[in-house]
């Protein structure tokens, strides 16, 4: 039987803090809205919070172990899940992400989120392929690779990229030197700064002084110069050979809700409403709707607009510094546990919820382009709640045996 | 490989200070919006409100062949209501004064209608400009009303040319969610797009593309300006067109049927395919689709028995009659069944096979006649005996080749297949063996199940005029887009008409004789300044008097015109249609004739 005075009740808090300020602004944002329906999303809120803390009970309880056995089964049963939703799923917005069965839709998609923190936690944990070796790498990018791409068919970018930087921190969390993994990504990185030939040319030659001070092998050496050279020069080259509306096209492919001038304006109106909060906001339920209304889905993507408008910078600043609050439990967590498979699975899921926070943020002040990444804990979403509370379940779980191997 | 790897402390360290990093710049980020520029947007988000404004563009104008207007745009007031800054007991109540609308009626909408409770939601369009005036005058009884400037589309009502004009009207449902389709962007609830003939074929052309304002308002409506920060997109005026119309031979159409019930007339040039007009009688005023049409009137349209909305033209669909002796007679010539001179048993007024007796229009009977002459008199017995040789399928099969039972594929939406009744069609109709052979003694005279439609037969006519090239019809001449781009439409090759050049002058004889010849059918046309060809055909159907048929060709040497006209169930066809033909022949040559500087008395006499 578990003993509870010593879980980390102060991680389990601040997650509380931060659902039920969710449930506070998901009221706030709908509390003016044309119909019942709408006004009663805080209340369905509620309803998948208390969901959410019995699933987290229930994986408190459960031993690590099992996780780690089942990992490769629960991996399978992602996939078999995303493969279904793109034959039985429900179409909206041009997007297969959902299965409904009545008024509840279940997102595959994140579920698919823990299952590869999992999996990948089992690999990296147990593998005797040194750290740097191709097969490692291979392996673990082969394993990420399957999710995200039946993920970008749904299509849906924003949660892709979510699975890449699981791979990416598990990476570095099992070991792998930043600057060897900069390497691996600098074929990426050269698309980007090949639309400007000086940057381009600058970043070439940082890439190469890299190279000469890591010395990672005459074979690895030459694959990243020409991967490099080739994605900076021929891919600009067909691209720019493509038709206006051929390039549209494939962005629009990449992310059907690609429209600059819509998000444009969605920004702005977040930013007003930020903006608008100051100091110390306007207070609750006061939150100016006429600037809000703007926003299609201000209970979703936009809740932190909602925040900033009727709670101020104080407010804003109490929710960023919870976060950054998960954030330090959860490294000294995985920092602690003597199981690797444990470290590894705690900090996946920090990553998960750190990066949707940051890139949610980023969003609603205007640093980013809009992604329809929800906000962990505070935006409305029944299996998006349950993702993060099962998350949080297993870092105290993995917390509570710390001392397990 | 060991510079590879990372301590677990080193791991730690680079962790939070990544996290650190990106925090300040969230935090950074807060502090400019809420802190820096707080004044600035603080005023923008409770003073102002930023409204994003459609721009409508202008639609294309749709003019004739020579440039005169068919279709032109006019201004219109339309009122919307932004249902956020309505004010209960206010708004509503002096609104519905002023426009003379119920309450109730205006609620009603405005909850069809709306988008967003913050945008302007159209409550009513075609304001007379006095109510704009009275609501500039008194704009503080009116929170949260707001009027646009709309183009309504105006229709020349003298020209009746409704037929292929069409109208536009408000999108449907079902429409918008077609389109969204196509094209997500530009349609929304209350947008105008066109519903029936050119305003719905060339609706992408004609319509233009919208564009969006953004301007800002404050809390008491007043417009403060553009809103600088999002650029406005400008709209996208439509394409004009210019018709292969003449609205002079449009107006003579109308004026002809007139003292009819109903009927129908297509004039095309057989050189090209060009429609030079087409009509369907009785009308109705397209303009009243373009302003809110009063459920009384629907009513009486769509209850009217002449079926003013029925287009005649492309979905009438009727039996040829005579008319079609010519696919029957050139078959025959073609399968060296008969020859020009060849005669069968002569005409006595009718004909028995098995145990019915089938008469010809001529009860008196025409005697032994050669296949020219059985076209000049129309005799119902040779066509009888020339069909029985045929036999239904190859009848059925010339029919096909003549374009009947299939689409013209002109440049107008929603057009009637016909009908062209093969073997198959009977057995699925009535079985294997449950019909016999005179079904044939009915297609072949043009009757029997043998339905076709105006512009079908027109377009067979033109065939017959052209040496047997069918150029596809169309209406649009030329599409002159905004931009000053230009495209004008090429005449294109449909198919060709399955007779030889001896079978086609042979044919080309029998439209002589039917005006010039001493027992045609139609002598009443022969004039001394020009030649006519063209045949009667006098339809039987179920529904009164036979319809009266008549197609002209002219001038017969090297035709430019094909005129076919219906009467319905107004009698024979050279007693009725063939004097309307005659009438519009007429005024097209006149129009040429003084085009060409040439009097009309001497053409004939200087020859």
């Amino acid at each position: 039987m578990l003993n509870y005075s010593s879980l980390d009740w102060k991680l389990i808090g601040a997650a509380f803090l931060l659902s039920m300020i969710g449930v506070l602004l998901i009221l706030s944002a709908q509390y003016s809205a044309d119909t019942v329906f709408k006004q009663q999303y805080y209340l369905r809120q509620l309803i998948w919070l208390s969901i959410a803390l019995v699933i987290f009970i229930i994986v408190i309880h459960l031993p690590i172990r099992l996780f780690d056995l089942s990992a490769y089964l629960i991996y399978a049963a992602s996939l078999i899940l995303l493969v279904m939703v793109l034959f039985f799923g429900t179409s909206r917005m041009g997007a297969l992400r959902w299965f409904s069965f009545g008024p509840i839709n279940f997102t595959p998609s994140e579920f698919a989120k823990v299952a590869l923190i999992i999996t990948l936690s089992r690999f990296f944990a147990y593998t005797k392929l040194p750290v740097a070796s191709k097969r490692r790498l291979a392996l673990s990018t082969l394993l990420s690779i399957i999710p995200l791409g039946l993920i970008l068919k749904q299509p849906d970018l924003g949660t892709s990229f979510v699975f890449i930087v699981i791979l990416f921190v598990l990476w570095f969390w099992s070991g792998l030197s930043p600057l060897y993994m900069f390497l691996i990504i600098s074929p990426l990185i050269s698309l980007v700064t090949a639309y400007q030939s000086v940057v381009w040319i600058i970043y070439i030659v940082v890439v190469l002084i890299f190279l000469f001070l890591l010395r990672p092998g005459l074979l690895f050496g030459i694959v990243t110069v020409v991967a490099n050279l080739a994605s900076g020069i021929i891919t600009p080259f067909f691209w720019g050979r493509l038709a206006d509306y051929q390039r549209h096209r494939i962005l629009t492919f990449l992310d059907p809700g690609l429209d600059p001038r819509g998000a444009g304006y969605q920004i702005i109106q977040s930013k007003v409403a930020i903006g608008s909060g100051g100091i110390l906001g306007k207070g609750f339920l006061n939150g100016s709707q006429t600037s809000l209304d703007f926003l299609p889905e201000p209970h979703t993507d936009f809740i932190f607009s909602v925040l900033g408008e009727e709670f101020g910078f104080w407010g804003a600043l109490i929710v960023l510094l919870l976060f950054c609050f998960i954030f330090y439990r959860g490294t000294r967590i995985a920092v602690r546990c003597r199981s690797k498979f444990s470290s590894l699975l705690v900090m996946g899921g920090i990553a998960v919820i750190m990066f949707q926070f940051l890139v949610n943020i980023g969003m609603a002040l205007g640093f980013m382009p809009v992604t329809g990444l929800p906000l962990p804990f505070v935006s409305y979403g029944g299996t998006s709640l349950i993702l993060f509370w099962t998350i949080i379940g297993l870092i105290i779980a993995a917390d509570y045996r710390w001392q397990e191997y | 490989m060991e510079r590879f790897k990372l301590s677990l402390e080193g791991r730690e360290k680079i962790s939070y200070f990544v996290i650190l990093v990106l925090l300040l710049v969230l935090t950074a980020g807060l502090v400019k919006l809420q802190i820096i520029e707080h004044a600035e947007l603080a005023k923008k988000s409770k003073d102002n409100r930023i409204r994003k404004k459609p721009i409508i563009p202008r639609w294309g104008v749709v003019r004739d062949r020579e440039e005169r207007i068919i279709i032109d745009n006019r201004s219109s007031y339309t009122f919307s209501v932004i249902p956020a800054e309505e004010i209960k007991g206010k708004t509503l109540p002096n609104l519905s004064k002023l426009l003379n609308l119920d309450t109730l009626q205006i609620r009603k909408r405005i909850k069809k209608n709306m988008v967003s409770r913050y945008q302007p939601t159209p409550v009513k369009r075609h304001i007379p400009f006095e109510h704009v005036a009275i609501f500039e005058e008194q704009k503080n009884k009116f929170p949260g009303v707001t009027y646009l400037i709309e183009q309504v589309r105006q229709y020349d009502s003298t020209l009746g040319a409704e037929t292929f004009t069409g109208y536009v009207g408000e999108i449907s449902e079902e429409e918008l969610k077609k389109l969204k389709k196509i094209d997500p962007k530009t349609y929304h609830l209350g947008s105008i797009i066109g519903k029936k003939g050119l305003e719905k074929q060339y609706n992408f052309l004609l319509r233009g593309h919208e564009g969006d304002a953004y301007i800002e308002v404050s809390a008491s409506g007043q417009i403060l300006g553009e809103y600088k920060e999002e650029k406005p997109i400008p709209a996208k005026a439509g394409a004009n067109l210019t018709l292969t119309i003449d609205n002079d031979l449009q107006k003579a159409c109308t004026q002809v049927l007139d003292t009819f019930c109903c009927g129908a007339i297509v004039a095309i040039d057989p050189r090209n395919g060009e429609l030079l007009a087409m009509t369907s009688y009785p009308g109705y005023n397209p303009n009243i689709f373009s302003t809110v049409i009063p459920e009384s009137l629907w009513q009486e349209i769509r209850s009217d028995t002449t079926h003013p909305l029925l287009n005649r033209p492309l979905n009438g669909l009727y039996p040829p009659g005579s008319t079609v002796k010519f696919v029957a007679i050139g078959a025959g010539l073609e399968e060296g069944l008969i020859t020009a001179n060849s005669s069968f048993k002569p005409c006595l007024g009718g004909m028995q096979f098995g145990n019915r007796f089938f008469r010809c229009w001529q009860t008196r009977g025409h005697g032994t006649l050669n296949a020219i002459h059985a076209l000049e008199q129309s005799c119902d017995v040779y066509l009888y005996q020339l069909g029985l040789k045929l036999g239904v399928n190859k009848l059925s099969e010339y029919y096909d080749l003549c374009g009947f039972g299939k689409p013209t594929n002109i440049d107008l939406p929603a057009e009637a297949l016909g009908k062209n009744p093969n073997s198959e069609y009977y057995n699925k109709q009535y079985g294997v063996n449950k019909w016999t052979k005179t079904q044939v003694l009915n297609n072949v005279i043009g009757q029997g199940e043998l339905l076709v439609t105006p512009l079908q037969l027109a377009q067979f006519f033109c065939g017959l005029a052209n040496n047997g090239i069918v150029f596809q019809p169309h209406i649009v001449k030329k599409k002159i887009h905004p931009n000053g781009d230009k495209r004008t439409v090429l005449p294109k090759i449909s198919f060709r008409l399955p007779f030889s050049l001896k079978t086609m002058r042979i044919l080309k004889e029998g439209l002589r004789l039917v005006v010039e010849g001493e027992h045609g059918t139609a002598k009443s046309l022969k004039n001394e300044m020009y030649s006519i060809g063209g045949k009667t055909g006098s339809a039987e159907n179920p529904h009164g008097d036979s319809h009266s048929w008549f197609v002209g060709v002219a001038p017969l040497d090297n035709p430019e015109i094909v005129v076919c006209a219906i009467v319905e169930n107004a009698g024979h066809g050279s007693e009725v249609a063939a004097p309307l033909v005659g009438k519009i022949i007429k005024v097209y040559m006149e129009k040429k004739f003084a085009r060409e500087n040439i009097t009309m008395i001497s053409t004939r006499k200087t020859e």
